[in-house]
């Protein structure tokens, strides 16, 4: 409201990065999502580097397809499981791209298993990104490598048995092994101080790719309310109390040289 | 500017990949095409140019897809057990309109098979081999020289149609050394790549690019059926453009072998022998496997022509010339059952052909058989 | 004069509450009078005296449905 005689200034302080596109009915997410928090964190950690404009995002299968149509950027889409292959060779065609993936937990560590270990034996200058939502969410909430022991889920009814199904598979420290990763980390979307690490883990690796120094890997612990069957606050809660203790934030790797 | 080399067809693709202006390359080791492998391992990094050595030939095929994806000339290449696993990944690519070539060398099926010679793969790659309604275009060399020409091709009908190509080549020719001309083809103007991902500033309008592999979920189509009609449009385009096959001795052939690859050499050769006893064999070779040249076959069968099909598998081309002849001639086989000696070693040679050509001569003889009729 | 808003965007808000439990000074709460087309109960802003335009709401908010506005009259 304007008293006469003296000007207005209106300005946004706070609202949608630039680099996310305006969703209209088109937006597919559950309530309470985290996987457009992760677009969100990515978008502004490009838009802080400036290099929106050279980026080539590859999106894995599952909730992770549909950021193609959220993040203004050049973005290709390919079979289950594929991005670190398709990421390595666009990098190979344009060595000056920022070339980055997001894919599901699913995505990468389970059908992903055989690009993920060629990605990293081979130390492919690229950034991997990693939605851990510990179940397969589009195909409604099967279990999946980094499900908790006793989860229930769609194909462990009776809750994750050793026995017959193994443990979690921790990406972020399995990942940090390798030679030729400069950069391994885990964050969450769980809360806006989580959230602020989790973005500043992507910018840091976007960087280290920029540098040319090798592979570098960031993994995001993210609600998934409707697979989980909860509300989405008691889905951040879930995380707090469940995700975030078998699989502890940090950076488990940050390095600039090889070593 | 030609040079020429006495190299094995396994190299001449190499060869004709460069001249093509193939960016790159990305293999794995698997019987009989480590030769193409390793020709791209040396030449390509002192060329410029990308190479990858993959983790599989599940990595290879997905590197093709990304590479493609980016706009770039690439290959792949593989045998038939390699060929099997990338199936799902030509599937997506045929959806996603992506060009590329790959090349199958074929070895022994099924499974892990002998890792020589046969011809057990034409149904994989002329029926699609992966889920949905798709088609690659095949190209089948039978020499040296067609596998640095057909390379060449290959490229250009990939870019023109955004469609993968195969070349299916044998462990034969693969290893076969002979005299070839390396010389650029011109084969005319390709669509420009307008389409393809390089980082928003890469493009003159500024504005993003997606390459993706489903139908409508992000406005490359209104909806499926309209994907399918382009995609069917496509594929009725190169059935009529873009037959190709070679006509030996069929001026007046009335008994008509059809063969590719390695047997049509030696199909060549039994042609030869029956002229030489006054019997008028002639050859069709197809070049493109797919599409197939039907109507070269159907014209020949109203005529009224007998047709021997030689492949070296339990028959698979063959089904493809009952097809065209629609039940007006007779139509026979010398298969990989008829090889010379068992092994895998074994080959289908001149004297097994001429001795079925003489059978149907002679039953045709005494049927009173007229050609023409 | 300065003056906050936070204006939730009421036909893309999915009523998940995150900028409710996030805003630290309780500026947002859901009343249950107020939905979207969808039917996903929305947020009020309801104490804009509180607000110091930290943009959690915004920054959290999985639709981007929030922009915040600072209005400063000279």
């Amino acid at each position: 409201m304007s008293q006469e005689g003296k000007a207005v200034i209106r300005e946004m302080v706070a609202g949608r990065p630039k680099l996310l596109v305006p969703q209209t009915a088109a937006f597919v997410y559950c309530p309470g999502c985290h996987q457009p928090l992760v677009a969100r964190a990515v978008a502004e950690a490009l838009e802080e580097l400036g290099m929106g404009d050279r980026a080539i995002g590859v999106f894995g299968i599952g909730c992770s397809s549909f950021l193609v149509g959220m993040l203004d950027i050049d973005a290709v889409n390919g079979p289950h499981g594929r991005p670190p292959d398709m990421a390595t060779a666009i990098k190979h065609i344009y060595p000056d791209n920022l070339v980055f993936t997001v894919q599901g937990d699913g995505d990468l560590l389970s059908i992903g298993a055989d690009p993920l270990l060629g990605a990293l034996t081979r130390a492919e200058k690229i950034t991997l990104i990693m939605l851990n939502n510990a179940v397969y969410g589009t195909t409604g909430g099967q279990m999946a490598p980094t499900s908790l022991l006793g989860q229930r889920t769609t194909t462990t009814p009776e809750g994750r048995d050793p026995a017959s199904a193994g443990f979690p598979t921790h990406a972020a420290e399995l990942i940090a092994t390798f030679k030729g990763v400069v950069y391994s980390a885990r964050g969450a979307c769980n809360n806006p101080y989580n959230y602020q690490l989790t973005r500043n883990y992507i910018k840091t690796a976007f960087e280290k790719q920029m540098k040319g120094l090798g592979l570098s890997f960031v993994e995001v612990l993210s609600a998934c309310p409707s697979n989980w069957r909860m509300s989405p606050l008691d889905s951040l809660k879930w995380i707090e109390e469940k995700m975030i203790p078998e699989f502890p934030l940090g950076e488990f790797k940050n390095t600039d040289r090889i070593e | 500017m030609a040079e020429r080399m006495f190299i094995e067809g396994n190299e001449a693709i190499g060869w004709g990949a460069k001249i093509a202006g193939c960016q790159a390359f990305f293999g794995y080791p698997i019987t009989p095409q480590n030769e193409i492998t390793e020709w791209f391992a040396r030449e390509f990094p002192r060329a410029g140019r990308v190479f990858v050595q993959s983790q599989s030939e599940l990595g290879s095929i997905n590197m093709v897809y990304g590479a493609a994806a980016a706009g770039a000339r690439v290959m792949t290449s593989t045998s038939g057990p390699g060929w099997s696993l990338m199936q799902e990944t030509m599937s997506h690519m045929a959806n996603a309109e992506l060009p590329c070539v790959v090349v199958d060398v074929q070895r022994g099926g099924p499974g892990g098979g002998p890792i020589r010679h046969a011809q057990q793969d034409y149904f994989q790659c002329t029926r699609g081999g992966g889920h949905g309604d798709y088609r690659n275009i095949v190209l089948a060399p039978a020499s040296s020289q067609e596998c640095c020409d057909l390379t060449q091709l290959a490229f250009y009908l990939a870019d023109k149609y955004r469609n993968p190509v195969v070349i299916l080549s044998d462990a034969i020719i693969g290893r076969l050394r002979e005299i070839v001309e390396v010389r650029e083809i011109d084969f005319g103007p390709v669509p420009n790549k307008d389409w393809a991902v390089k980082g928003k500033a890469g493009h003159k309008d500024g504005r993003r690019r997606i390459v993706e592999h489903s139908s409508d979920l992000f406005g490359r189509d209104p909806d499926y059926v309209t994907l399918l009609r382009r995609l069917s449009q496509k594929i009725r385009q190169m059935q009529e453009s873009e037959v190709r096959y070679e006509s030996y001795r069929m001026e007046d052939a009335t008994l008509i072998l059809v063969a590719f690859g390695y047997t049509a050499r030696v199909a060549k050769e039994a042609v030869n022998l029956s002229r030489a006893q006054n019997i008028k064999a002639g050859l069709i070779r197809p070049i493109t496997l797919w599409p197939f040249p039907y109507e070269a076959i159907r014209e020949k069968a109203h005529q009224g022509a007998q047709f021997l099909v030689v492949e070296d598998s339990l028959g698979q081309m063959v089904e493809d010339v009952r097809f065209a002849v629609e039940g007006r001639g007779e139509v026979q086989l010398v298969s990989i059952l008829d090889r010379h000696i068992p092994t895998d070693g074994g080959m289908i040679l001149p004297d097994k052909v001429l001795a079925k050509i003489l059978e149907m001569y002679a039953a045709q003889e005494t049927k009173g058989y007229e050609p023409g009729r | 004069m300065v003056r906050p808003e936070v204006v939730i965007n009421e036909t893309e808000c999915q009523g998940c509450g995150y900028c409710v439990k996030f805003c630290p000074r309780g500026c947002l709460i859901v009343t249950g009078e107020r939905f979207t087309p969808q039917g996903y109960l929305l947020p009020s802003f309801i104490k804009p005296e509180e607000c110091n335009t930290c943009g959690f709401c915004a920054m959290l908010c999985p639709r981007a449905a929030i922009e915040v506005y600072l209005s400063i009259s000279q």
